[in-house]
């Protein structure tokens, strides 16, 4: 009953143009910025998410470009790898250590006989992508285990041994064969060693051995060339990152581009995220700004009301609660509609991205649901004050 | 309830009011829980202003005015409208309703801002008792002074209370109505065992008065 007589007294009709622009400015504001912190969310789930990670996305083999003024001095001085290691968008640095030692490698059997030079590189066992028991070596064993990448494979099967008349080998096939690695001392003597190829990994094109087994054949074998790194492998959680592919740019330092493509499509995200983010703020600003005018202008309008009913034995309270209830709800009902938007557009994103294989999650994430959450207290809180403040004025 | 009064003087009148004795201003005065006073004064001495310092409508006094024993200056927000609500009452001299609400809903505002002292069925009878239960749908806007007044003795009649202040309430009544008004007064006063102060120009004869002051 009290609350119908109030309804009467306290006329919010003179403003409703006022008051639908303000809605409209606070919708569109609602709806910039929870979409800015959706696009984020799910940029950053493509980026951290388990279905979308391969096991090469977030590892990066990086080195000197080779050119006319580095041709022959590619090596990276400790200086440079500290600074590489320091970059906040770089978790890890691996240094690919090169056998500075002469090898050669052959069949035992005559039904596949090949021979070939052979150099080994090797990397410490974090920034390997192969599980496998084979993959150690002991001191006094001459059983070297070995990961050649998946491509050298692609090339004898698709391109050697049809050119050649060779039979195709299985991935299988070829980790159960052992071959003869020979390994020349400076001196000219040779020693014999079994290999095996243990594994088959797209992250680092190289012919890799255990570190353990690099360095002590190094310290045996070894000439005395510099034993510096021309190449690391990097561990990063986003290769696309603007910032990484700047830094090698800026330093002569190349990678495998393919991996760095994003890069681009990112910078064109992070735009389109801040314009989103700017553009909603802004807006955000102007519809709090109309919103409390409106309020005011609503107690202002009826002040003269408003004061008779405090004579009358109105509580401050009283009033108070009966603005909320006609302001308040507005604004609910403005932030419910934003996430349905919201929600619906990202169902949608979800399955249009899904055809082409990339996962996203199909509801908006808990930090869009957090930040509506925010946004709706502190309008809650801009129109307690409003209303108290201008009551008491009153 | 009871109020007292510690040396009150209105500013705005303090040089008029030495001039001449009071009961009221410038001295002690108790108004004493059930007491029904009559406050008699000519024009432009403050009973309009006495009425509304007592309600706690203006502050430019001096000295002390106790609500029980609280300075009424330190009454504010929730505090004094459950005092409005519950403990004291008001009949305007300029009536003070909402134009734009009927003379019904003036009434009913008042009886459920706190939780209702009497049904609305109430509201009915004193209307009827008044004579002016033709116009309670009527905009009070629209209605005559007479029926304004009416209407706004009813308003102060629905709530509790326990002191009740009168300002020339009964101004724009004839002499019969203002018989009836009187006795729906004191009959209501009576019930709650309420006091009441009543300003006027004149002296009367409509309650039996416990003391008689001159303003």
């Amino acid at each position: 009953m009290l609350n119908i007589l109030l309804k009467k007294l306290i006329k919010t009709a003179s403003g409703r143009t006022r008051f639908v622009m303000a809605v409209i400015g606070l919708s569109v504001a609602l709806l910039l910025i929870l979409s800015a912190v959706q696009i984020q969310a799910n940029y950053n789930e493509l980026l951290n998410g388990k279905t979308n990670q391969d096991s090469t996305a977030n590892f990066l083999v990086v080195n000197k470009e080779v050119n006319n003024a580095t041709i022959n001095a590619t090596t990276l001085s400790d200086d440079e790898l500290k600074r590489l290691s320091q970059l906040p968008f770089i978790d890890a640095v691996g240094n690919i250590s090169p056998g500075r030692f002469k090898a050669s490698a052959e069949s035992y059997t005559k039904t596949f006989p090949f021979y070939t030079d052979i150099a080994f590189e090797s990397v410490p066992d974090e920034f390997i992508d192969i599980n496998s028991k084979d993959w150690k070596w002991q001191q006094g064993s001459d059983f070297i285990p070995m990961i050649i990448p998946n491509m050298f494979l692609d090339i004898y099967n698709f391109q050697f041994a049809v050119s050649q008349g060779y039979p195709q080998i299985t991935p299988d096939l070829l980790k159960a064969m052992s071959f003869k690695i020979n390994m020349y001392n400076p001196n000219g003597t040779v020693q014999y060693y079994t290999g095996r190829i243990v594994g088959f990994s797209d992250r680092i094109s190289s012919v890799l051995v255990p570190q353990n087994f690099m360095d002590w054949a190094n310290k045996n074998y070894g000439s005395n060339a510099s034993g510096k790194p021309s190449r690391v492998v990097i561990r990063t959680k986003d290769p696309g990152n603007p910032a990484l592919v700047g830094y090698l740019k800026q330093n002569g330092l190349t990678t495998d581009a393919d991996k760095t493509r994003f890069s681009k499509y990112r910078q064109i995200v992070n735009a389109v995220v801040n314009v989103s983010w700017v553009t909603g703020a802004v807006m955000l600003l102007f519809a709090l700004l109309i919103f409390t005018l409106f309020i005011q202008l609503t107690i202002a309008s009826c002040k003269e009301e408003i004061q008779l009913l405090i004579t009358l034995g109105a509580a401050p309270k009283q009033l108070q609660g009966f603005l909320m209830k006609r302001f308040f709800p507005s604004n609910i009902v403005i932030t419910v509609l934003s996430l349905v938007v919201i929600t619906v557009l990202q169902y949608i994103l979800h399955g249009i991205l899904q055809k082409q294989h990339i996962f996203v999650s199909a509801y908006p994430s808990y930090y869009t649901l957090g930040v509506a959450v925010i946004i709706l207290l502190s309008l809650w809180l801009l129109n307690y004050t409003t209303i108290k403040k201008y009551i008491k004025n009153s | 309830m009871q109020i007292t009064l510690h040396n009150v003087v209105p500013i705005p009148l303090k040089d008029k009011l030495q001039q001449r004795p009071s009961d009221i201003w410038n001295t002690q005065q108790t108004l004493k829980p059930g007491e029904w006073i009559k406050i008699k004064a000519p024009s432009g001495t403050g009973k309009t202003t006495l009425t509304h310092i007592l309600y706690k409508l203006r502050f430019d006094y001096l000295g002390n005015v106790l609500w029980n024993d609280q300075d009424i200056r330190t009454v504010t927000g929730g505090a004094l409208a459950e005092k409005r609500q519950q403990q004291l009452s008001i009949i305007f001299q300029d009536l003070r309703l909402f134009n734009n609400l009927t003379a019904r809903e003036n009434i009913e505002l008042n009886r459920v801002l706190q939780q209702p002292h009497y049904e609305t069925n109430m509201v009915d009878a004193m209307a009827e008792k008044l004579g002016v239960a033709h116009i309670l749908n009527q905009r009070a806007g629209l209605c005559s002074y007479g029926e304004q007044q009416r209407i706004a003795i009813i308003r102060a009649l629905v709530q509790p209370f326990e002191f009740l202040l009168m300002d020339e309430p009964f101004s724009h009544l004839d002499k019969a109505n203002t018989a009836i008004a009187a006795a729906l007064i004191a009959e209501e006063c009576t019930k709650r065992k309420a006091a009441f102060v009543l300003t006027d120009l004149d002296d009367d004869d409509h309650f039996n008065y416990t003391r008689k002051l001159n303003l």
